[in-house]
This record gives structure tokens, sequence and C-alpha cells, in this order.
């Protein structure tokens, strides 16, 4: 017993075996590659496929419906390869795109195609998009996964990582590349942010699905059809236990984490709440007095009435005045992370030095922020350039109201 | 290498000049065209033939009609038009002279 598969051929239809099907269409597919490039070749296929069909119908009777494999083979042998005459001349542009197909067959035709579809996805077009499907806030964590092709709940953990770190610069963080970052929506956009390879879940499993039923589509024999299926299966199988794992070591990292910054505080001294309000209310009231020598060097060029040296540009000022402004909260900050954690300087304590670091990571974080903005986004650059007169005013009227007091 | 080797570029290169001569003494299709041929040097498969037939409709060299067959669907019937029937003398003509050059090469 065979399996047979109905074809058309230039509209009638013929029942032929599993592989004389096969046999005809390699024949059909090969034929078509040599023609590639032929202003005719529909006609050329269309009369090639009559043929064929008149050939079938001289042997098919009202007691045979069915071609066997040799026919179909004896078809094909009488019909002879497909050769394109005007690639016998050499001179029309389609013998020489057939050429590379005629010469290494199967495989040589196959070749060119695979290199077109890598040539799509080169690195470069990899662009960073935000990805709405399966975004848990703004679907900036899914680009940033699927751009340096990292599980997105790694990226999640980073964030949340940094944000529990920088005390909330990761959420400003987040809100400023929310606004920069653009939407992949259409499906080039979500290719280019995606690039080549599946990064998340989602992506992962509808490629899955889409091999699978591409696979399919190609097995017409129930065997084989069967066999791809439970092959298909064993991989999503094996994909899910890995995927699982990870998720058991990110949330065990997760916990730890988690522990590592909440754990268990140490009895609050007596008098600690006030040690802390303190603590904190000066550290603000010195932010702020940074903050408004920031101001004023922007806007008049000068911070408690030391002028910026004409030689060294603005921004290196701002900078150096945010540096000096988190040494000088430092001590205050590093006091009150100690009465925080369990214990001055407990295992949960990071350290002085670490709250520190810290702080500049965030304002190197920032001022990286600021700057890619100015000189990316036009409208950031004339707002900022806007800003300087608006500060002027500002500092001005401080001034005066100071110094009036 | 055998002679049929040899010389099977040159029979490719002929086929077009016989299926203009072929296609000159009537309307004929495709399989007239291959029942003729079959048994001679020159025996081909419809792989060749069609678009060989394709490139010299493309050419002008003959022209198709399409008509009903008894036997299934209609068939394209092919004739010369006058550019191939003008090839054709031109051809015949050539065809002579290198037969007249190899035959009276080396006679002394």
């Amino acid at each position: 017993m065979n399996i047979v598969i109905t074809v058309n051929l230039n509209g009638n239809a013929y029942q032929l075996e599993k592989s004389g099907y096969d046999v005809l269409r390699e024949y059909l597919e090969n034929a078509a590659r040599q023609l590639a490039g032929n202003p005719d070749k529909d006609e050329i296929i269309a009369d090639i496929e009559q043929a064929i069909a008149d050939k079938f119908r001289a042997v098919l009777g009202p007691n045979k419906t069915v071609v066997v494999a040799k026919e179909v083979e004896a078809v094909v042998a009488e019909m002879g390869p497909v050769e394109d005459a005007s690639g016998a001349s050499d001179n029309s542009p389609g013998a020489a795109a057939a050429q590379p197909g005629a010469g290494a067959g199967v495989g040589g035709a196959a070749g060119p195609r695979a290199k077109d579809g890598a040539g799509d996805s080169p690195a470069g077009a990899k662009r960073l998009y935000r990805i709405h499907e399966g975004a848990m806030v703004g679907g900036v964590c899914n680009g940033l996964g699927a751009f340096f092709n990292v599980d997105v709940t790694i990226i999640r953990i980073l964030f949340v990582v940094l944000t529990l770190f920088t005390w909330g610069a990761g959420l400003l963080l987040y809100a400023v590349m929310m606004f920069l970052i653009p939407v992949a929506s259409t499906p080039t956009e979500k290719a280019a942010a995606c690039g080549g390879s599946p990064s998340t879940a989602e992506e992962f499993i509808r490629r899955a699905r889409e091999g699978y039923y591409e696979g399919m589509k190609t097995f017409h024999d129930k065997q084989a059809h069967r066999e791809w299926r439970r092959r298909f299966k064993q991989e999503m199988r094996g994909w899910r236990h890995n995927f699982r794992r990870e998720m058991r070591d990110n949330a065990r990292h997760w916990q730890l984490n988690w522990r590592l910054h909440w754990g268990p505080q140490a009895p609050v001294m007596p008098g600690a709440w006030f040690a802390l309000s303190l603590l904190k209310l000066l550290s603000v009231a010195l932010t702020l007095a940074g903050l408004y020598a920031v101001a004023s060097l922007v806007a008049t060029g000068a911070a408690f009435g030391i002028m910026l040296p004409a030689s060294v540009p603005l921004w290196v000022g701002v900078v150096g005045l945010l540096v000096v402004i988190n040494l000088v909260v430092w001590p205050l900050k590093a006091m009150r992370y100690s009465y925080y954690y369990h214990g001055l300087y407990g295992p949960g304590y990071p350290g002085p030095f670490a709250v520190l670091w810290n702080s500049f990571a965030g304002l190197a974080l920032a001022v990286l922020v600021v700057w890619l903005a100015n000189r990316y986004i036009p409208g950031v650059h004339e707002g900022l350039e806007q800003l300087r007169p608006h500060l002027r005013h500002a500092v001005e009227s401080f001034r005066q109201w100071w110094n009036g007091s | 290498m055998s002679i049929t080797e040899k010389f099977s570029s040159i029979r490719k290169g002929l086929l077009e000049f016989l299926v203009l001569k072929i296609i000159s003494a009537d309307k004929v299709y495709v399989a007239d065209i291959l029942k003729e041929l079959h048994g001679t040097e020159f025996a081909t498969q419809e792989g060749t033939l069609y678009p060989l037939l394709s490139k010299m409709r493309r050419e002008e060299l003959v022209d198709y009609e399409w008509k009903e067959s008894d036997a299934g669907p209609p068939r394209k019937y092919y004739k010369l038009t006058a550019k191939g029937r003008e090839q054709l003398r031109e051809t015949s003509e050539y065809w002579q002279k290198l037969g007249g050059i190899v035959k009276n090469l080396g006679q002394k």
C-alpha cells in the first residue's frame, strides 16, 4: 500500500504515488531553477506540465487512476532535463543567473538563498526598540534583552538590583529610556529589534511553532510526520526543562539580593529615628545647596562666588561640582546607611566606600544619560539651551531673597 | 571521446535550424517535432524543445495558435513567421556553404 498525492498539472488533477510525486516535484523544481531569469519561464513550465499531463493520461485508464512511481520516473526521463535555450548562446542575463544552480544541483541552488537570508540580519541591522509583547511595564527590558541577546528575566533582575543599589536612579533611567527608545510596532521593526536569534521565551516558542508547521508541510508521509512530531515534542520538553531551571536559578538569585537588602534589621536603637531624620535632613539640605551651586554655575559661570576659570569647559565644572557634592554628602549617607542595616558595619552593610562608589555610579549614569540626550535628541539640546536664561533668572531671584532676608 | 560526444554541441546548435525546417513543412505541435526527430541523430526531448521554442517565439521566428484536439486539452500548433522563413532560407544557404567547404577540403 502506498500513499497517493493529488497534483494539479496545468489545471488537471492527477494522482501520483508519494515517491513518484517526489520525483516529479524535484524535476519541476529543477526546471524552474534552470529557467530562472527566462522571461517566458511560467509559460514554459506550463507547457512542460501540460506535456507531462498528456503522458500521464496515456498511462491511465478506466481501471487505473493512479500514476505509480515507476511511470513518473519513465515520464520524467522521457521529458529530459530542462535546459534554458537562451543559456546556450550565453548572452542573456538569465543564463548567468541559472549557471550556479546548474553546476551544483540542489545544494548549490540552496546556497545563495541561504546567503541572502543571512544578509538580511547582520549585526548592524539590529536596533534598540521597546517591545510591548510580553512586556511588564514599557517594554524597555524586553527590548534590551532582545538587543543584547540576553533573557529578559536577567535584564529585569539587573534593573531591580540597579534600582536598589542606586536608591531609585534605576527607575529614573527606565523612565528616560521609555521616552527615548521607540516602540517596535511594524514587523520589520520587530525583526530588527530581535536580530537573528530568539531571546525571549515568547519569541522562542513562536519560532519553534513556525518551524514545526513549516516542517509539517513537507511531510506528507504519515510515518515521517509522526517521527517529526515526536522529535519536536522531545525538543520542546528539553527546552522547557532548561527554561524552568533557569527561572529557578534567577528566582534564587533574586531572593538572595532581596535578603541582602532587606535582611533582618537590628532592633532600632533608641533615638535612631531622630538621628536618621536629622541625617536625612542634613543630606537633603546639602544636596539642595549643591543643586543651587550647579544652577548658578550653569547660569552665571560662578558658584558661591568662585568663578569657573575660562579655560575649563562648563560641563567639566558641572560634573566636578557634582563630584564635590557627592563627596560632601558621602559621610552623612554612609552613616545613614549604616543605621539601616543590622549593626554598624554588619554583614549586610556594603561599607562606606561602596556607598561612595554607588553614588558615583549613579552620577556617571546621570551624566551619561544627559550627555546622550543632549547629543542625539535635538529637543533636549534646545531645552537645555533655553534652560540657561531661566536658571539665571531663578538664581538671581534666589540671591536677592537670600541677601534681602 | 566518441564522435557523438564531440559533435554534441554542434548538434545542439543545429537544433534550431532543424526545428525551423520541420515547422516550415506544416503546422505542427511539439509531439510532431519530437516524432520527426526521433530515431535520428538529433533525437531530443520536451525538456529541451519547450525552452527552445519559447526562445524562437521571442525572436519572432515562430508563432503558435491554440487548436482543439480530440484527445485532451487544446494544443499549441507552431508555424513559421515571415522572419522565420527568411532565417530558414539564410541558414539553409549557409549550411550548404559549410557542407561545400567540408566536401571540397583535402581533395586535390
